[in-house]
């Protein structure tokens, strides 16, 4: 079992941060997630919570020895849950992997709430362990490849999401300041 | 916006999402700030429920059946019902605790 942890804050008020979750793909450093569809989403009348379940499709090259051990191809998905609590400013997602998940999992956690007016906190956990009881070494050497590549791609997702949340809200305030 | 599991799909995917984001957009600011009461809080979400599915309800059907067979022919139905099982996800996680 392997864990992952970061936190940091995006410059941005927390409702622009969760407006924008929904346009953060596709972006330049993250080209391997390829397909969103939503496959379930409501609304709670008495809460006001906000309740997605979507599947990513995702395309990155698997090295040839999990290629060879697994099966599998560069396609993968994942399935991620999503809530977004106006009353409490707190969306949490979490994602899991459907691809694949007879031999490992990787759960991911993440948070989003206001760190002050203007800025938010990310908060990331996961944890990552292979299911099968191959013969240790593999099974260690599948874990720090998921572990590595998961590291690479939060460091994409933090690029990509921080590009799309400027672009968004330049042109948002752009937009406003001509209809001033 | 990005493309849908299915190529047929794409376009009803992206006329759902571009209604479901404008919805969102007016939501969001007011429903942060609308949490004076309960009672208050219970009445803007039961108005904002309904308004959104007056708005996107019949393009999520549309898009919805696409989907639930693109998911079949890829397979991934059984991989989906699978996890589901595992982890409904029906409530929030609590706070602090990633793993339910």
């Amino acid at each position: 079992m392997h864990y992952f942890s970061q936190f940091f804050n995006y410059d941005h008020p927390w409702s622009h941060v969760v407006i924008g979750m929904w346009h953060k793909y596709p972006n330049q450093h993250c080209t391997h997630v390829v397909t969103i569809d939503v496959v379930d989403r409501s609304v709670d009348p008495n809460t006001g919570i906000v309740r997605t379940e979507r599947i990513l499709g995702c395309k990155q090259k698997a090295p040839a020895w999990i290629v060879k051990l697994f099966g599998g191809s560069e396609d993968a998905f994942v399935r991620e849950v999503s809530f977004i609590d106006p009353s409490t400013q707190t969306a949490t997602i979490t994602s899991v992997n459907l691809s694949l998940s007879q031999f490992a999992t990787c759960y991911e956690s993440i948070r989003y709430s206001p760190a002050s007016q203007n800025k938010t906190t990310f908060h990331q956990t996961a944890e990552i362990q292979s299911r099968v009881n191959l013969w240790r070494a593999a099974s260690d050497k599948l874990e720090n490849f998921l572990v590595q590549r998961f590291e690479q791609n939060a460091q994409l997702g933090k690029l990509g999401f921080s590009d799309v949340l400027r672009q968004l809200w330049e042109n948002h305030e752009q937009q406003q300041g001509q209809s001033a | 916006m990005s493309q849908s599991l299915s190529d047929e799909c794409t376009p009803l995917k992206r006329k759902y999402d571009a209604c479901f984001n404008a919805w969102f957009e007016g939501y969001l600011e007011p429903a942060v700030s609308a949490s004076v009461t309960p009672e208050q809080r219970k009445k803007f979400s039961q108005e904002k429920a309904a308004e959104f599915d007056r708005s996107c309800g019949k393009i999520w059907h549309e898009y919805r059946a696409c989907v639930q067979k693109a998911v079949t022919d890829k397979g991934l139905d059984s991989l989906l019902n699978q996890a589901r099982k595992a982890d409904p996800l029906k409530e929030p996680p609590p706070p602090d605790s990633p793993r339910s």
